[in-house]
């Protein structure tokens, strides 16, 4: 014996409940399909409810002078033979059962078992004069509906979906045209960023052109701008590369204008003169006179980015070069012979008792070193602000010839080369020269499992004259240990 | 290869389509013996006949209605609106009926009209002559919306317009056009819905469409002067806007100016700035500009170039695009 | 009497012959006689007329059941017939099937006489289609919901016959109300114009909604059509007979090169406009009593059973047909499916959109987020 529940439909009255005035039948009788089996009131109307179907009355579920809510069930009727079980699922056969779009469970269901759930549904619809109306709120609290899980986008960028690259997705009508196809960016577009940091990287002299983006389809972030300007000290800021994509978004295309390069001539000539001519006396002095040694360490610096990032957050000047800077000083003070000259003329080793630390500059003249006096007694912040302001005056071709002079030992930034180490040749007349390389991360050892870190090489060329072997390891030791875990300079000073 | 005036470039085209297709038939008010206000009609009646090219009653819905039928009918209409203040009578018909019916009937109708309206200001004319109504249309789905610039583009656009077995809303530029230029009847041109590319620049994406195509080619002169190298994109299209060709150059330039004799709110332009914003946002160097017509109705004569995009206005909208001094510099938001 | 002879009209007129309109068979079933339109029905036979009855009968079962569809929340909405079958079938089935109609949204008896089959009369009710039949295979268009946008399609539909020098002809229903759109005047105009073979076929049900036909026009709306130059002819809707002679008297004129012609059926809406409107606010039920006795189906039936063509048995067997087609009518309805989700997109254009083929493609990537 099948079921057949019966809700109380829209009647096209435009209420959204009505009176049930009078029944015409009881329970236990037998009704044929479209007999009137209640007065409904409506809108000051009496309107009668036909039969859904030919069967029994088995239940009346509202007294007569009850108003009902539009889906609620009003009655239930047993139905004479199995055929009558395909039948409706009752309610308002409504297309958005559920209050959500698209494609619904109507008229066609035909699980009896839902049915009584369906029929104390919440209300379905107002009628309006031209079809099912509109849905009425279910009174419920919104909620999305549930989507399955989706992939995880990294990067810290807003770009998280490709929004100018369309998906092809694949159309199931058969004469239907292809769905779009994803359309290459052209070779000569510009970098990807957002219009905001596009502005921060021009307010900070950050070439975008030479940023990679860590965002999602290569996008250049706030952040990824922000490092690039603070670990750069040369050629108008760099990238901390950590990804290396290759890709064409970053083609060199200026910041100012896609140029054409012009043809080049077959032999360029300029005279060697001035800084230049300068610059290479003193590296061949350097070279062919200092025997020059260079180790190598590669350490973890994350907690160096975490320190620099925090006291910066505090409104505290302070960059890596300067955590390594002062990381040098504390250094060359356990380990005196890297801040020392070998003195020919008058036959002695001369150990200095300051820092006056060269910072190599690479300028549109050439590549100066200028350097900044008593290094090691400047605090942080303040070591910080000298070096820009060096970096600065170095470029503008403004540096002093007295900063130019008295160096002791000096520091030069491979890393917004992108390099990772090199073989640095020493400053004439210093025993020690420290090379930093690029920041990445890596899959590091940390805390006994594998995990991201920042890694950076250090490179440390000294006069073999000067620093042995041990010495030179203890000091890159020592400040290895410092940029790994800041606060081992507590047990050093 | 012939030089025409734009408006003989349609005639030809109209001419053409007859020919070729014994199924085209031109419905509009005067294009018989009068051959058209514009003349775009001219020869015709009196070469194809009365059946061909009809002579109706002053009634635009009923011009739309009864190309309906034709449509029906198995017939292709080539409908003339005299002029763009008058099609809002035929509205009705053009987005309840025009539009749906292919959708309504699941594609068991097609409604394979073009329907022909001189647009846009310029003219010094009197109230509804000079209106730029193809937003309401390019919103309305179910209609392909083209307009063109060019005499070469007059001439294909509208045989591939006619051809085509959507209905079509061919806007024509009326200031334009006793505008000369080469037409190659038989050129095969690029499809009627694609943008083109009319100019080369880096520095800004100029787009436009219609009467303001030749307004933005000689601004694009007048920046070369400030060194400003301005790309300039006529739509052709404005129901599929495509948006791959102006996203390319967006990309490339990272500035959008859109300028339209259309009022700006609604207009077009918002619909591009929008798109664009979307499609292009990480390429983009700063906000889209829009320099449109103003919210007001069209003013009378002797206000019109107060409210028409001129060369100035186009090129401050240029500037504030590229974080010049403009006209605006200092506003806030 | 044997009923394969036609009925004619051979007792002298028992009633006045109505001034008002065309009447060829009164309320109380009277045959008539009329000089003029008596000839367009003399070589209607017993048979055909219970054949017009059993039409009559059957739309009016349709129409009913389709209410109760409605009520039973099979249906979003229905506009119902009840009290012009007369008005349709008898006009309908004059029609050839190379003949095109352009009607409103209640010409349901008109499609059931044109061949569109049971479920497809209902499938824009139940909402899961915009139009529920190929306009092409039964000659006749998706009704217009657009009050008399129609007219100028059967016209310009009229116009194409002409050029392709074939005489069909193109039928336009509408109602008293649409008269007041200027379409239909448009249409008017431009058939008298183009002499286009187009029928106006107005149904003047005394409604539009709730506002009466006195609001929509101060004289008989037959009258209008002369004003355009286009012959005009008021006949009683509720008279079968009647109205196919005014009907086909119409065709012939425009078969041969008369131009159009116009018909007021003056006919009742005894239901409501929709099922969702209330009469009872604004129609007196002292006059839809009247109307009541002006049944179309009670005058034929009473002159067939005068005539002795309606016996019990054809009556019964008539009723059991009417309700055989009810219950194949219900169970169209229940079992229409619902569309699938991503055909909204289908069918706005004739050739690709490029922005459209976009939006469906993303739109169909959203629904795939979702878990079944």
């Amino acid at each position: 014996m099948a079921v057949r529940e019966f809700a109380l439909p829209d009647l096209g009255e435009g209420l959204t409940e009505s009176e049930i005035v009078e029944w015409h039948v009881a329970v236990g009788d037998m009704v044929s399909l479209n007999q009137p089996i209640a007065e409904v009131e409506t809108a000051k109307a009496i309107v009668s409810l036909p039969s859904p179907v030919a069967g029994k009355i088995s239940a009346l579920h509202a007294e007569p002078g009850a108003t009902v809510a539009v889906g609620t069930r009003i009655v239930t009727f047993e139905l004479e033979g199995a055929a009558d079980a395909a039948a409706e699922s009752n309610t308002p056969n409504e297309p958005n059962a559920s209050g959500g779009s698209g494609a619904s469970d109507s008229g066609n269901d035909d699980v009896d078992a839902e049915s009584p759930s369906k029929a104390d549904a919440a209300p379905e619809r107002n009628s309006v004069l031209v079809g099912y109306g509109p849905a009425v709120e279910s009174g419920k609290r919104p909620t999305r509906k549930a989507r399955t899980a989706r992939a995880e986008t990294t990067g810290s960028s807003p770009a998280n979906t490709p929004v100018d690259e369309p998906v092809d997705v694949p159309v199931d009508v058969p004469d239907e045209a292809p769905a779009e196809t994803p359309v290459a960016a052209p070779a000569d577009a510009r970098t990807k960023t957002t219009p905001p940091v596009r502005k921060l990287a021009h307010d900070l002299g950050v070439d975008l052109t030479r940023v990679s983006g860590t965002g999602a389809e290569g996008v250049i972030t706030r952040d990824d701008v922000t490092r690039a300007a603070e670990s750069s000290t040369s050629a108008g800021g760099a990238a901390q590369s950590d990804s290396s994509t290759a890709s064409g978004s970053t083609a060199p295309v200026s910041g100012q204008r896609l140029t054409r390069q012009t043809d080049r001539p077959r032999e360029q000539r300029t005279p060697i003169k001035s800084v230049r001519k300068a610059t290479a006396a003193a590296m061949v002095s350097s070279a062919f006179t200092a025997p020059h040694v260079t180790e190598f360490l590669t350490i973890d610096v994350t907690r160096t980015l975490e320190l620099v990032t925090t006291l910066k957050a505090k409104g505290s000047a302070a960059s890596v070069l300067a955590v390594i800077g002062k990381a040098l000083c504390i250094g060359v003070d356990r380990n005196p012979s890297l801040n020392s000259r070998w003195d020919a003329e008058a036959n002695e080793i001369v150990e200095f008792g300051y820092v006056n630390l060269g910072i190599a500059v690479a300028t549109p003249r050439g590549l100066m070193v200028p350097n900044i006096k008593d290094a090691d007694a400047l605090s942080l912040p303040d070591l910080t602000d000298a070096i820009g302001t060096l970096a600065r005056n170095a470029r503008a071709s403004k540096a002093t010839p007295a900063s130019l002079n008295g160096g002791t030992i000096s520091i030069t930034n491979v890393g917004v080369f992108g390099i990772d180490a090199g073989t640095p040749i020493l400053n004439p007349g210093e025993a020690a020269i420290l090379a930093m390389g690029a920041v990445r991360k890596m899959p590091w050892e940390y805390h006994g499992e594998v995990a991201l870190r920042d890694v950076m090489t250090l490179s440390l060329s000294f006069d073999h004259r000067l620093v042995d072997g041990e010495q030179g390891a203890r000091f890159l030791t020592d400040v290895g240990a410092i940029l790994n875990e800041p606060g081992t300079v507590l047990s050093m000073v | 290869m012939t030089e025409l005036t734009l408006a003989k470039a349609l005639g030809s085209g109209l001419r053409r389509a007859l020919s070729e297709d014994d199924k085209v038939v031109l419905l509009g008010e005067d294009i018989g013996t009068l051959g058209g206000v514009f003349r775009v009609t001219d020869g015709l009646q009196r070469d194809f006949g009365t059946e061909r090219v009809m002579d109706t009653p002053l009634a635009e819905a009923g011009i739309i209605g009864m190309a309906v039928g034709l449509a029906f009918r198995g017939y292709r209409p080539v409908c003339e609106i005299q002029f763009d203040g008058f099609i809002y009578p035929g509205f009705d018909q053009i987005v309840a009926q025009v539009a749906k019916l292919h959708y309504r009937t699941a594609g068991n109708v097609r409604m394979p009209l073009t329907i022909r309206v001189p647009y846009g200001g310029g003219i010094g004319a009197v109230e509804h002559h000079s209106e730029s109504p193809e937003a309401y249309f390019s919103h309305t789905a179910g209609l392909r919306v083209v307009t063109c610039s060019t005499p070469q583009d007059a001439h294909s656009m509208l045989r591939e317009a006619i051809a085509s077995d959507d209905p079509v809303l061919f806007f024509e530029p009326k200031r334009r056009y006793w505008t000369k230029g080469e037409v190659d009847e038989d050129a095969v041109g690029l499809p009627m819905g694609k943008a083109r590319v009319v100019v080369e620049g880096t520095d800004v994406t100029l787009v436009t469409y219609g009467p303001l195509v030749a307004t933005a080619l000689d601004a694009a002169v007048a920046a070369a002067d400030d060194g400003i190298s301005i790309e300039v994109v006529d739509l052709r299209s404005l129901s599929p806007v495509d948006f791959d060709t102006v996203s390319a150059s967006v990309r490339k330039t990272g500035c959008l100016v859109i300028t339209h004799e259309a009022a700006e709110s609604g207009g077009l332009g918002a619909e591009i700035a929008a798109t664009l914003t979307d499609r292009c946002f990480y390429y983009l160097e700063s906000a889209p500009v829009r320099i449109t017509g103003f919210d007001v109705p069209y003013p009378a004569a002797k206000l019109e170039d107060h409210f028409l995009p001129d060369l100035d206005r186009i090129l401050d909208g240029v500037d504030r695009a590229l974080g010049r001094e403009n006209s605006l510099t200092g506003w806030s938001a | 009497m044997s009923t394969t002879v036609p009925v004619k009209a051979e007792k002298p007129v028992a009633k006045k012959q109505n001034p008002e309109f065309v009447q060829l068979l009164d309320p109380d079933g009277n045959r008539l006689s009329d000089d003029v339109y008596d000839q367009w029905v003399s070589d209607v036979t017993g048979d055909q007329l219970a054949s017009l009855y059993e039409d009559l009968i059957i739309v009016r079962r349709i129409d009913t059941e389709a209410t109760a569809l409605q009520r039973q929340g099979e249906l979003g909405l229905w506009p119902p017939l009840f009290g012009q079958e007369a008005a349709q079938v008898g006009s309908a089935r004059t029609l050839r099937p190379d003949d095109f109609v352009f009607s409103s949204y209640r010409e349901n008896a008109v499609a059931y006489c044109r061949g569109v089959k049971l479920p497809d009369l209902v499938r824009v009710w139940r909402g899961t289609v915009a139009s529920g039949w190929d306009p092409f295979s039964v000659g006749m268009a998706t009704p217009a919901v657009i009050i008399g946008a129609q007219t100028l399609h059967a016209t310009g539909y009229a116009v194409g016959c002409m050029k392709d020098g074939v005489d069909s002809v193109a039928v336009a229903y509408f109602g008293d109300g649409a008269t007041s759109e200027g379409d239909v005047s448009e249409a008017m105009i431009f058939a008298a114009s183009f002499n286009a073979p187009v029928i106006f076929f107005c149904q003047n049900n005394q409604w539009a909604i709730s506002e009466p036909v006195g609001l929509q026009a101060q004289r008989p709306i037959a009258d209008r059509a002369p004003g355009f130059g286009i012959p005009s002819i008021r006949v009683d809707g509720n008279d079968v007979l009647a109205v196919m002679a005014a009907t086909r008297s119409a065709l012939d004129r425009a078969r041969n090169g008369g131009g159009p012609t116009f018909i007021e059926a003056v006919t009742y809406r005894r239901g409501p406009h929709t099922t969702s409107d209330d009469p009872s606010r604004y129609v007196d039920p002292v006059v839809a009593k009247e109307w009541e006795a002006r049944d179309p189906i009670m005058r034929v039936e009473a002159y067939l059973r005068s005539e002795g063509v309606l016996t019990d048995e054809l009556a019964a067997s008539i009723q059991g047909r009417a309700d055989q087609v009810a219950a194949e009518f219900r169970e169209g309805c229940i079992s229409l499916e619902n569309p699938e989700p991503l055909s909204v997109f289908d069918n706005v254009y004739a050739t690709e959109h490029s922005g459209l083929t976009r939006q469906k493609s993303q739109y169909k990537a959203y629904l795939e987020g979702f878990e079944k």
